[in-house]
């Protein structure tokens, strides 16, 4: 299927069709921060401002809270009341490449030995619309992990803006198949298609930010033990969350009962490596200082995730440089290895 | 003032003085600066003083060993009074490099008066009263004065109130206090339900990364209550009556500590009004016991000390 193209001032017609069988998940401002909110049914001046969230799509999928499911002591033992998420079928439209990256690699974790039904369920009920960038950010080094922000293979259809008009390219066959049944579309000419392509040129060369990871994992292994290294790039460290929070592949959770006299509900949170108190509940945390916690979150990135799933657990969005109090910055530490 | 601070800090450190400088450096992302915290001369050259220091630095004394020099504004310099105050810093210990501040810039502020994106912004100079914003192809000048951090515009100390060295000339304070207070002011004129309503949503955002505790200098529990789980006295997740409860509780403990140096609200990655909590606390105290955090390094702490005149109206 070639490239199909919508007026940018179209673009309410797209959304509401889609919204007739999907809840569309889109950016919009939101208490002072850019969030993935539910279309309100008008507004598409998102395509204006928006770059991305702090909060990444991750939270779509691996809410920040989340209750699994309620649990009552009764005259035979424990009633369990499930609490799956629903069916509803979702489009999260406008997901940077990175994002979508990012989803893909956590994919592989959610969907590993324990195949973590929360998680996958939401997936599967998915749809990912994606908006390639043509102004990245300052803080933005997806290249150097080989994403390119104009392009993406992670997304179900990818849209790309042209001055006056949205390109619309299907991706995966899901992506293919839904936009063969949209009404509102037409097909884009050659012209619009090459300027795409300049666009998604340009942007990869505004790519300032960089990352140096030839021979990464063979440095990272000899440089375990340098303690000097690593107390020195965690000294102004302030040891908070967000740096593993604001992070699209960040993936850690705890899990707690809340018990109220004969009932109660089983709720799994975000955690972060960062803590202290990280692992503490069901043994104890071995890494009491922060430069090993800090280590820690590095080496789990960049050298065991390839390990385990044969890809680095980074995509450069640089969430985590620009939302640091500090400004402790992955590239510098990474670079500095 | 940067000369003289590189100056300085060459000399602590080769004449042994002291074991680390806590300073600011140039950050990695635009228009920010980021701590410098080193014991090697040749990483002096790399200290800064600029409109964007915003980092309060006090809160390292009590967790890097041995003596330091540290760069302190006026507000981040009672923040260090009130650490030496609760014996939590030794005197002794450090050596203050005082900086008088004129400001720091508020980088929202400043995005929204250009009504650009700030990664379009090549260049900030500030000339006078002025800031002379470069971007691509244009220019802008806007006021320092109208983007500097609201708390700035209440500071009544911007010339450390305690140094060793201080790196410039004193700065008179600017107290335009209505305007450092226009936000909690507006806020206390509307009603109890809208209130309530408007904590709610603040707190639905809450994600319980502890940024704003970890930054704090006046947060210094060796373990804060939220992280007692025998007996837990809130969720570990966050509930938003949970994330306010976290918030009201830590807005107490650091009553009579905090010197509104804003680095809760600023770190806050979900934009939460930090800020005006704290800062009604200030006020607080400040009426109830005319104590002010971080100007007397020789009085007892507010809350560790009474005096036969202090308000009791509150026991019945
Ligand atoms: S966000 Fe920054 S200060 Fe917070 S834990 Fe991460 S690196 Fe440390
Ligand atoms: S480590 Fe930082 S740059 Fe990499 S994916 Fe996470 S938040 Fe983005
Ligand atoms: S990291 Fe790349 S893909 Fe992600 S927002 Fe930035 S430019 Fe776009
Ligand atoms: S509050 Fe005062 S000392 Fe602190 S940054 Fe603002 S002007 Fe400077
Ligand atoms: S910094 Fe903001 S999001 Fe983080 S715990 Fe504090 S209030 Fe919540």
């Amino acid at each position: 299927m070639g490239y199909k193209k919508i007026k940018k001032d179209q673009l309410n017609t797209f959304l509401s069709e889609l919204s007739k069988d999907y809840t569309v998940v889109l950016p919009s401002r939101s208490g002072g921060q850019v969030v993935f909110a539910p279309w309100d049914g008008k507004n598409t001046d998102f395509l204006d401002w928006y770059k991305n969230t702090i909060i990444p799509p991750k939270a779509l999928f691996f809410p920040p809270v989340e209750e699994m499911f309620r649990f009552r002591k009764g005259e035979e033992g424990y009633e369990i009341e499930e609490l799956m998420p629903d069916k509803r079928q979702q489009i999260i439209f406008g997901i940077r490449p990175c994002d979508a990256r990012a989803l893909k690699i956590i994919d592989m974790l959610f969907a590993d030995t324990y195949k973590d039904p929360y998680y996958l369920r939401r997936r599967e009920n998915s749809l990912l619309v994606g908006l390639s960038c043509n102004e990245p950010c300052d803080t933005c080094f997806c290249a150097s992990l080989d994403i390119s922000p104009g392009q993406s293979e992670d997304v179900d259809i990818l849209c790309t803006d042209v001055s006056d008009n949205l390109l619309i390219e299907a991706i995966s066959e899901k992506g293919s198949n839904l936009l063969s049944e949209m009404s509102g579309l037409s097909d884009a000419g050659s012209e619009e298609e090459s300027k795409a392509k300049e666009m998604r040129k340009s942007a990869k060369e505004k790519i300032a930010r960089q990352i140096n990871l030839s021979g990464l994992q063979e440095k990272m292994r000899s440089n375990f033990e340098n303690r000097e290294y690593w107390e020195k790039a965690s000294k102004k460290c302030m040891a908070c969350g967000i740096c593993t929070y604001v992070c699209p592949t960040c993936h850690c959770f705890d899990i707690n009962d809340e018990n109220r006299k004969k009932e109660g509900k089983r709720v799994r949170s975000w955690d972060s490596c960062k803590f202290p108190l990280f692992t503490r509940m069901p043994m104890e945390n071995p890494r009491h200082e922060k430069w090993r916690r800090m280590r820690q979150r590095y080496h789990h990135k960049f050298e065991y995730y390839p390990m385990n799933f044969g890809t680095i657990a980074c995509t450069g969005c640089g969430r985590c440089i620009r939302e640091c109090p500090v400004n402790v910055d992955v590239t510098e530490i990474i670079g500095g290895i | 003032m940067e000369n003289k601070l590189k100056e300085e800090a060459r000399k602590l450190l080769k004449e042994g003085k002291v074991d680390y400088i806590v300073g600011y450096g140039k950050g990695t992302v635009k228009f920010r600066t980021s701590p410098l915290i080193t014991n090697k001369e040749e990483d002096i050259e790399g200290l800064v003083i600029n409109p964007f220091i915003a980092n309060n630095l006090s809160r390292y004394p009590a967790e890097i060993k041995g003596k330091l020099g540290i760069v302190v504004k006026g507000c981040d310099s009672r923040s260090l009074v009130s650490l030496i105050q609760d014996n939590k810093v030794k005197r002794d210990d450090i050596v203050i490099l005082g900086v008088p501040c004129e400001g720091v810039v508020d980088i929202k502020k400043l995005v929204e008066q250009i009504g650009a994106d700030i990664d379009q912004v090549k260049e900030i100079d500030k000339e006078g009263d002025n800031l002379i914003v470069k971007m691509d192809g244009s220019k802008k000048t806007v006021l320092f004065g109208d983007v500097i951090f609201d708390k700035c515009f209440g500071c009544e100390y911007p010339t450390p109130l305690e140094y060793d060295i201080l790196l410039g000339s004193e700065v008179s304070p600017r107290v335009e206090l209505e305007k450092s207070l226009k936000k909690i002011k507006e806020f206390e004129d509307i009603n109890a339900p809208e209130r309530w309503r408007y904590w709610k949503e603040q707190f639905s955002k809450c994600i319980r990364c502890y940024a704003c505790r970890n930054v704090c200098p006046a947060c210094f529990c060796e373990r804060c209550f939220v992280d007692v789980n025998i007996p837990q006295w809130i969720t570990t997740y966050g509930s938003w009556q949970d994330n306010l409860v976290f918030q009201l509780i830590r807005t107490l403990h650091v009553a009579g500590r905090c010197s509104d140096c804003g680095e809760c609200e600023r770190s806050c990655p979900v934009g939460i009004t930090l800020r005006s909590l704290q800062r009604k606390m200030v006020e607080e105290v400040k009426g109830l016991f005319n104590y002010e955090t971080g100007v007397d390094k020789d009085a007892p702490p507010v809350f560790t000390h009474y005096e036969a005149t202090d308000p009791e109206e509150f026991i019945k």
